[in-house]
């Protein structure tokens, strides 16, 4: 057995221990409910009719959804403002390639939008019957390069449910990649359908980029430093990309026992002291380092100062630290690595042990094990959680642990722990 | 066999057969959805949705004996129309309290693991998860997935085999 094969095995006995919960049968006997058991008659003239109706309803919608000179129709509801000025200056190219799947589906590729962070494909989904939003298709694109994988994506359903006009957004494609391949997957009652639209890239089309600049300039955190390493604007939006740290801190922190692996990240940019929308992130980690990408909305065309605030981090953190407990013991407050956490209740039920606790609404013991008599316990799962609000907007979470066995004497022993905190620090950013 | 005897009851209409033919393999069921959807609430979403599938649609089984890879087939279409709605609304992943036995170094493999087989095409991911978590042989998931036995042999080869160069390919040889 090889190595993937034993990791899988690992995985796969947290799978069997998972049992299914006892509100199951209550849950699918109350789903059944009152439901009247109802046969369909085949009638195949209706499906005749609907067939012919599909064609009449696929040629009317074609009209609607037509290019007007370089503009692409029908989009409006789906652009941001950004996109639909652009759309307006006849910055897309038109593609309108359709393909048509055997269950009547149709997808039309209406055009694209490339810059250099990012190829946007605008493609509207046409089901007849009425039910689009079943069957969304994966989406792919691949060149000679390779595939490009979608990043991100949204769109917009019609009423009647039979129109989507969809926005996806896909790494830029290389600048020798002239023929592209949109690959539409569609599973439908366990079987695979699978579409293809080919088209050439028009790069005179193409948009380039308004600002790229490596910044190198790095924030102090409470627990290290984030590095912002570079800025890229185009068009159509503006990526920003950095580290928190690299494959050397990432060894020493793991020898001194003091890992931190982050969870969230706010970034603010601000262009001309208004505050760019932002679009998307992303972390990860690898034999890098821990980096991170955030996109925002394309910059203004005058830009006169640019900013960068971080506003929230929050990270996992090794704690290693045990709390002493006794049955019975109500609201004790404790400090664990600058966090409050209160102890409200320890309580026995059925051979469990049960920790209700409250942190503010960050705070997570992410790795936490009850030890009784010096017999480690399990988390076995968190329940009733409550969240309470209060007036200085602070959030608190209280939630009960659940252990599995019960002992004399009780020690919570926290391993890991993720809190959130707050920050308010700006650096400026390169306008040329 | 009991297994028969419940389907021909649901045909006619008897709702607690059907749930006594579910509840028979309850784990089965259920962490066959869990392992496409990852928590309780969507698993539990996933097997309602499913009950009324069949319920619906039991008198067009023919064959009585197939009942549980027919309805295992709808609860796969269930998870997935679950996990193509919750894709359009951009779901942040939440953090729960967990207890982690071993050490990190398992730890960072895991979290790789998820990671990578999430990178996998869908339909690689899926025959990958159905083979090695829920342990369902070849035969088995190609009746589930309405797939010839053959294309699955060659999914599993072709997505271990993915996986294996993410992880750097080292161990390409030992086997």
């Amino acid at each position: 057995m090889n190595r993937i094969e034993k990791m899988l095995k690992n995985k796969k006995r947290d799978i069997d221990i998972i049992e299914a919960p006892d509100a199951l049968e209550e849950r699918l006997r109350s789903a059944l409910g009152d439901k009247e058991m109802t046969k369909i008659r085949r009638n195949i003239t209706g499906k005749i009719i609907a067939a012919c109706l599909v064609l009449v309803l696929m040629g009317y919608h074609f009209d609607t959804l037509a290019f007007y000179g370089n503009k692409l129709m029908g989009y409006n509801d789906v652009m941001n403002g950004t996109l639909k000025e652009l759309n307006e200056r006849g910055k897309g190219q038109v593609i309108d390639k359709s393909y048509t799947f055997k269950n009547g589906l149709s997808i039309t590729l209406d055009g694209i939008m490339i810059d250099e962070t990012q190829l946007l494909a605008f493609y509207t989904i046409k089901a007849p019957k009425g039910n689009v939003d079943e069957s969304l298709p994966t989406v792919t694109l691949r060149g000679f390069l390779g595939e490009h994988m979608p990043q991100s994506g949204y769109g917009k359903i019609n009423d009647t449910k039979t129109m989507m006009n969809n926005i996806h957004s896909f790494e830029p494609p290389g600048v020798l990649e002239k023929t592209l391949h949109m690959n539409f997957r569609f599973f439908q009652n366990g079987r695979v359908e699978e579409g293809e639209i080919t088209f050439t890239v028009d790069r005179q089309k193409a948009m380039g980029h308004t600002l790229k600049a490596n910044i190198h300039k790095s924030i102090k955190v409470e627990q290290g430093t984030i590095d912002i390493d570079s800025i890229l604007a185009s068009p159509t939006r503006t990526v920003i990309k950095g580290s928190i740290q690299n494959i050397l801190e990432l060894a020493r922190d793991e020898i001194n026992n003091e890992r931190i692996r982050p969870n969230t990240l706010e970034l603010k940019l601000i262009a001309n002291d208004k505050e760019i929308q932002p679009q998307s992130g992303g972390m990860s980690t690898n034999m890098k380092g821990i980096t991170f990408h955030h996109e925002y909305d394309a910059l203004p065309e005058n830009l006169k100062s640019l900013q960068l605030k971080l506003t929230r981090f929050s990270a996992d953190h090794d704690v290693n630290k045990e709390i002493e407990l006794t049955k019975g013991m109500k609201e004790q407050r404790i400090n664990v690595h600058g966090q409050d956490l209160t102890i409200d209740k320890v309580y026995e039920m059925n051979g469990h042990t049960y920790i209700t606790i409250t942190t503010e609404e960050g705070t997570v013991l992410t790795k936490v094990y009850l030890l009784a008599d010096d017999k480690r316990l399990e988390l076995n799962k968190t329940s009733e959680d409550q969240y309470e609000k209060r007036k200085d907007g602070q959030i608190l979470h209280r939630r009960t642990l659940e252990f599995k066995g019960v002992g004399k004497d009780y020690k919570m022993d926290i391993h890991r722990m993720t809190y959130v905190k707050d920050y308010n620090i700006t650096i400026e950013l390169p306008i040329q | 066999m009991e297994e028969k005897m419940l389907v021909k009851k649901t045909k006619l209409g008897d709702k607690d057969a059907l749930v006594q033919l579910i509840m028979n393999q309850k784990n089965d069921y259920y962490r066959l959805a869990y392992v496409y959807l990852k928590n309780n609430e969507d698993a539990l979403d996933a097997m309602e949705d499913m009950i009324l599938i069949l319920y619906e649609n039991i008198y067009t089984l023919k064959k009585n004996s197939a009942f549980y890879s027919w309805s295992k087939t709808i609860l796969i279409n269930c998870c997935k129309r679950i996990l193509r709605e919750q894709k359009r609304t951009v779901p942040l992943e939440a953090v729960k309290e967990l207890s982690y036995e071993g050490d990190f170094e398992e730890k960072n493999n895991e979290m790789l693991l998820e990671k990578y087989l999430s990178e996998l095409d869908e339909r690689h991911q899926e025959v990958i998860k159905l083979r090695y978590l829920l342990d369902l042989e070849y035969k088995t998931i190609a009746e589930i997935l309405k797939v010839p036995l053959g294309t699955i042999r060659s999914r599993i080869y072709y997505g271990i085999s993915r996986l294996q160069e993410k992880f750097g390919g080292d161990d390409l040889e030992q086997d």
